[in-house]
């Protein structure tokens, strides 16, 4: 179904070419537009937007050549016709390579011309769609996780904002047995949704690195906000939170720092998790001259040496020994270490068994020369 | 003086969800009006004369929350209605720990008075529209 009607611009400073050429087209259905040179031809291309340009070669003052050089500023995909009287290779290849996508050589008939005109708007028209559907690939690409997660997580969310009402006795009186069923259900559905959002995470650094947005930003603030948000989680789960805030300001990473927060928060979780009652977690950065090293230590039950290779590998988990099923997904130091090696980066596990474990990530510094911000 | 119960629009595509959230906040006392996608929110918004808006982010389209949420504060048409507080209320996460690709404010789009994670507890939902509505 046509949308609207072609614009044609007939540029030839014969009136009697531009009347017979307006007459053509109108009979094809076209809406025609004139100039009379090539000057007032590229103002109204400008205009007017035409889909299509008729050019004479050969006109007094601004030659069809100059207007052929002024139509990729205004629409690359223009379809361009040159008539011309004065007809040599020459001149044909010439028009070419300037953009032309069809010449014609007076006289022609009304139908050269239309099949001619035709040709370069079939051609101009699949250039264009073949251009809208590479922006809504890119687009769909970009955008397709984003959209999986929501497919995934909607059906569990609503269901979980049902138990969230049942267990806020909002839908009537269930008995104490109803109630610890419908808590435990509601802690499975927990699991999944934290198992969907840690995957998808992965997924999405995987698909596209967080290199675009890399800025200089001071990497003690951003630490600093870090730890104290995360305090009250700490102080909930009866531990200690070691952490000197920088004294002055703190060295300058590269990076994206959103996924940097995201990373030390995964290790500040773990090391909450994987504690002993009354334990310690520190956190602590480090100026060093090549490098700038966060560490991040727990009191906890330690890493026995045979995990350690194994330890950011995806879904890798460590039983412990209780048959209690380990809570988090098992994405987050594959999530921690893929964010890391975006950024240059290294981490490295020191642990000693019943004494506790330090995660110590390594950033690159700026080199000197490069400004921050 | 007569105190009128608060009017409390839900627009969420999700009817289960509207339904969680209308028991939620019938409970406390509150009228609710549910719309089922963007369109349909501004239509209400503008009949219904809410005091607070509860606004899913994805329903139709990627991003139907935060251009009605950018309509509502700026265009013209809802210029009766401007000062409607919205809460965005979305399945995906904002705050650290898992983020989206997309932040509304980063192109431009004029944001919502707060935000709020699926599923939400009813208390803290409750509190949330309170403190609000106070200011």
């Amino acid at each position: 179904m046509p949308e609207r009607a072609i614009r044609v611009l007939v540029i030839d400073d014969e009136e009697a070419m531009r009347d017979a050429c307006g007459q053509i087209l109108r009979r094809g259905g076209y809406e025609v537009d004139t100039a009379a040179d090539g000057a007032e031809g590229i103002r109204k291309i400008a205009d007017l937007r035409p889909d299509a340009v008729i050019v004479d070669l050969k006109m007094p003052g601004t030659s069809g050549f100059e207007v052929l050089d002024s139509l990729p500023a205004v629409d690359p995909h223009i379809a361009a016709v040159v008539i011309t009287g004065y007809a040599t290779i020459d001149t044909a290849v010439e028009a070419m390579k300037r953009g032309a996508c069809d010449f014609l050589p007076k006289p022609f008939t009304p139908q050269e011309l239309r099949i001619i005109l035709a040709r370069g708007l079939e051609r101009r028209r699949l250039v264009l769609e073949a251009e809208a559907l590479r922006r809504e690939k890119k687009a769909l690409e970009e955008h397709f996780i984003t959209m999986v997660s929501h497919q995934l997580r909607s059906p569990l969310v609503a269901v979980r904002q049902y138990f969230e009402v049942i267990l806020a006795g909002l839908a009537g009186h269930p008995d104490a047995r109803m109630l610890q069923m419908i808590q435990r259900a509601g802690d499975r559905l927990d699991g999944l949704l934290r198992l969907i959002n840690d995957w998808l995470d992965l997924a999405r650094l995987q698909q596209k690195s967080p290199l675009d947005r890399f800025k200089a930003f001071d990497a003690g603030a951003m630490l600093d906000r870090l730890v104290q948000t995360l305090a009250p989680v700490v102080r909930d789960a009866g531990l200690s939170l070691e952490w000197e805030p920088p004294a002055g300001p703190g060295p300058i990473v590269q990076g994206d720092e959103e996924s940097l927060e995201q990373a030390f928060a995964n290790l500040v979780h773990n090391a909450v998790q994987y504690n002993r009652p009354q334990g310690r977690v520190r956190v602590a950065l480090f100026d060093d001259p090549d490098a700038v090293r966060i560490e991040v230590e727990d009191s906890g039950i330690g890493i026995a040496a045979k995990h350690i290779p194994f330890l950011f590998d995806q879904f890798y988990r460590i039983a412990d020994g209780e048959g209690t099923k380990p809570k988090g997904s098992g994405l987050g130091l594959a999530i921690v270490k893929a964010i890391v090696d975006a950024h240059g980066g290294r981490i490295d596990v020191r642990s000693e068994p019943g004494a506790g474990t330090v995660f110590s990530v390594r950033l690159p510094k700026p080199r000197p020369g490069e400004t921050p911000g | 003086m007569i105190k009128t119960r608060t009017k409390i629009l839900v627009v969420d595509d999700d009817p289960d969800f509207r339904e969680a959230i209308t028991v939620i906040l019938q409970s406390a006392g509150h009228k609710t009006v549910e719309a089922v996608n963007a369109a349909d929110g501004a239509g209400k918004l503008l009949a219904e004369r809410p005091d607070l808006v509860l606004l899913d982010i994805m329903m139709d389209n990627l991003f139907d929350g935060y251009s009605l949420c950018h309509a509502i504060k700026t265009a013209k048409e809802f210029e009766s209605v401007r000062n409607t507080p919205i809460i965005f209320v979305s399945a995906v996460k904002t705050i650290a720990g898992s983020r989206f690709g997309f932040k509304g404010e980063d192109v431009g789009l004029t944001g919502p008075d707060d935000y709020m994670d699926k599923p939400v507890k009813a208390a803290e939902l409750l509190a949330r529209i309170n403190r609000i509505l106070a200011k």
